[in-house]
């Protein structure tokens, strides 16, 4: 067993790989990346917006020509877009090189040396040396040549005159890999440190949602296979056909004009998390309590529905599967309680399919929710991505991918975890 | 006379049975019903005439598209207004007269034309009320529900060959084209569907048809999976080695003696299936990612009416118009699943 889930971890690189090189060349090739999208705003003269309408934040899109061409050529740098696709990815992945700290310098004509300065060190002014070698290569040597600098020089081109110009870097290696998603564009921070709070706010989310949606699917599961055919089967059968027929967030739409007080009911605030923090900040602990859960109430209810209708069913068959078995029959045949039956024999088995979707939990949380978060106007993962996709924020769109990515992949190996764990049967081998 | 309860195959045995099951023959009788008629929706609910007679003339407007106004004696610029010629014509009592749709308003109509209103509540002018730019929601919703059909059916359709073919060759051939695709899988399911499409359709601004491209690429897998699983089970038993000694092709073998027998899981899923290309359009839609601004979607629909939340009706009617086609569907699959794939459990007591 150690041995079939060790290989399973293993076989998870790969996966994840190639998933990675599918949406990294995705983003990379597609017409409009980063790059190419940027270059055509500032032609455009900020003309061209954001279309569909979301209400992004972005800097860049709102003032239109706000990136001046050194940032253009920064960005360009730390992309790595003077590189074959392959290395790009290697650079991102963390495994190449990535040039940093970019310094532009020009030699001056029939100069062979040149001394830069590159910053600051120990609190001294850094400077090295920068010599011409044959063939137009740089090396870049320490004041005190005891030590090999940390610093490279490449050409970059020759100007007219027969000057120089180039560019000193340090390399490092920095990529998903090392935990370095890159800096967002619009919100000019790391991508980690942007999406924190929002991952923990759509786990909040998520974990209220399937939580309840557990506590009331499981109960209603056993209770309709229980009494199948009666009139409450056929009752809540009703039920599950109209959630399944209605996605959540549409349901979710269909209570904010309820209870939003657009045109009906003023019970419930129109959205966000929370209330805004002038007004939270003042709050006492239990109003604190009360504010949160006034905010969740719509929310939570259209991300369960989303699962209500799905995972009631699963309990359903699956006691009513196994009520029919022999050993069920044997364990009435033998004089057992009705009780002990149902409640022993029946439902811990009825409950593997259950278990086995355990692991898909962390996944469904993250991704599922572009359209409740958007709805209701919460501040989530999933609606940072759907902003970062509108304001073209590749650095956040590839860090979602990333983190769904990874999720889904462990998620998959709990699952088979769970399974195993729950069914003494199942040997994966 | 040949005696029917002999000849009747398992394919017709599964039909009789579906027929018994009221809720999802009828259901399947009536959106199909809708679905058709909804191809004449031009000529039920559009806001050109159908015919005009006019000065001993025969128009139709509805066929020849643009006439202007001044054809009709009409000071308008541009095209007529046939609203307020019919209104015009039965004042005058001139002996001409024209015949409207049943539901004059077409959905692309905004407040530019003629006497339309942004926000108007239902009435009995406007049944649904109009939207944010004065367009009929009625009018709209209607050529919606063909709009999301066709895209539902066409994406499950093309899918399911996807899948039958991929996901047949995978079970058939099985080694190293199995597993190279079973990698592919691997990999294609770990990544978050509607995100991709998402990125993908921001990136390319999609058409109906590339849509649709771009979601068979998304998500041919669910299918492949099964049918794999099927011609697997299938390959091993005697009929296809006896297909196989008298010298049939693979081609023929998969395709004439397998798929046939293969069928269940493709027809219990297609309605299903449906459902899911549907909720995935207006989805889409309502992110801003699906189809191009004028087509009428219920997504888009229900996004402006979110916007305006204190008009109710612009959310109900697009909520409401989705529910009740899928809930259709999902009769329809219900009953489809119990006639094909019953699952009989015996009563406890």
């Amino acid at each position: 067993m150690a041995t079939y889930f060790l290989r399973r971890l293993l076989l998870m690189i790969p996966t994840f790989l190639g998933s990675t090189v599918l949406v990294f060349i995705i983003l990379q090739m597609a017409p409009g990346g980063p790059i190419e999208q940027i270059m055509l705003q500032m032609q455009m003269g900020g003309a061209l917006g954001v279309e569909g309408g979301g209400g992004s934040s972005s800097s860049i899109t709102d003032e239109g020509m706000s990136l001046p061409p050194e940032a253009l050529k920064e960005l360009e740098r730390f992309y790595g877009f003077d590189k074959p696709i392959y290395q790009r990815y290697l650079i991102w992945l963390g495994v190449w090189p990535r040039e940093i700290k970019h310094r532009d310098f020009t030699i001056p004509v029939n100069q062979s040396s040149f001394e830069k300065r590159v910053g600051k060190k120990d609190g001294q002014i850094w400077k090295v040396d920068i010599s011409l070698l044959e063939g137009n290569k740089l090396i870049v040597t320490e004041k005190n040549q005891s030590t090999k600098s940390l610093w490279h020089a490449k050409v970059e081109e020759i100007d007219k005159n027969g000057g120089l110009n180039g560019v000193i870097f340090q390399k490092e290696f920095s990529g998903i890999l090392t935990g370095n998603l890159g800096k967002s564009y619009t919100y000019l921070q790391p991508v980690t440190e942007v999406m924190k709070p929002r991952f923990k706010i759509s786990l909040f989310f998520g974990l209220t949602g399937i939580l309840i949606s557990y506590l009331i699917c499981i109960p209603l599961g056993i209770r309709k296979a229980l009494s199948h055919g009666s009139v409450f089967d056929f009752g809540s059968s009703v039920a599950i056909f109209i959630a399944y027929s209605i996605p959540g967030w549409a349901l979710g739409g269909v209570l904010l004009v309820l209870f939003g007080g657009g045109s009906f009911l003023d019970i419930f605030p129109l959205g966000g998390f929370r209330s805004p923090s002038e007004i939270w900040d003042t709050l006492t602990p239990f109003q604190k309590i009360i504010d949160q859960i006034h905010h969740m109430i719509l929310p939570v209810i259209a991300w369960t529905i989303g699962s209500f209708a799905t995972m009631t069913v699963l309990m359903k068959n699956s006691l009513m599967e196994n009520l029919s078995q022999d050993y069920i029959r044997t364990a009435f045949a033998k004089g057992l309680s009705e009780k002990r039956v149902i409640w022993l024999h029946a439902m811990r088995n009825s409950l593997i399919p259950i278990a086995s979707g355990i692991g898909h939990i962390l996944g469904v949380v993250i991704a599922g929710s572009y359209f409740i978060e958007r709805m209701f106007n919460i501040d989530g993962f999933g609606r940072l991505a759907y902003e970062a996709i509108l304001s073209r924020d590749y650095p956040i769109t590839l860090g979602f991918l990333v983190i769904v990515v990874l999720l889904r992949l462990i998620g998959n190996i709990i699952s088979d975890l769970a399974l195993a764990l729950v069914d003494p049967r199942i040997r994966f081998k | 006379m040949i005696d029917k309860e002999k000849n009747t195959s398992i394919f017709q045995k599964r039909w009789q049975k579906f027929k018994s099951l009221r809720r999802g023959y009828y259901s399947l009788i009536i959106l199909s019903t809708f679905y058709i008629l909804s191809f004449l929706l031009p000529v039920i609910i559009n806001n050109k005439a159908l015919i005009v007679k006019y000065d001993s003339d025969y128009y139709f407007p509805i066929l020849s598209g643009y006439i202007p106004g001044k054809t009709f004696g009409q000071d308008v610029p541009g095209e007529a207004k046939y609203r307020i010629l019919k209104q015009s014509f039965s004042d005058e009592d001139s002996g001409n007269w024209l015949i409207m749709p049943l539901y004059p308003y077409s959905p692309f109509e905004d407040i530019t034309s003629e006497g339309n209103k942004m926000y108007e509540s239902p009435s009995s002018k406007h049944w649904l009320g109009t939207d944010n730019t004065g367009r009929d929601v009625f009018a709209r919703l209607c050529y919606a529900f063909n709009i999301s059909i066709s895209f539902a059916l066409l994406l499950t359709v093309l899918n399911y060959v996807f899948g039958i073919l991929i996901g047949g060759c995978m079970g058939y051939y099985g080694g190293k084209f199995d597993l190279f695709f079973q990698r592919l899988i691997e990999i294609w399911s770990s990544l978050p569907m509607l995100f991709v499409i998402i990125i993908i359709s921001s990136i390319l601004k999609p058409s109906f048809f590339l849509l649709i491209g771009i979601y068979t690429l998304v998500n041919w897998i669910s299918m492949t999976y099964l049918m794999r699983a099927e011609f697997y089970r299938e390959k091993s038993k005697d009929y296809v080695a006896a297909a196989l000694s008298m010298g049939q092709s693979d081609f023929k073998v998969m395709f004439k003696h397998i798929l046939p027998n293969s069928l269940v899981p493709v027809i219990t899923y297609f309605p299903f299936s449906v459902v899911a290309g549907i909720s995935a359009l207006v989805g889409l839609d309502y992110l801003g990612f699906g189809l191009a601004p004028p087509t009428p979607s219920w997504g888009q629909m229900l996004d402006v009416g979110l916007q305006n939340i204190s008009k109710w009706w612009m959310v109900f009617s697009p909520v409401a118009a989705q529910f009740l086609t899928l809930l259709s569907i999902v009769f329809i699959g219900e009953g489809v699943r119990e006639a094909f794939d019953p699952k009989v459990y015996s009563r406890l007591r």
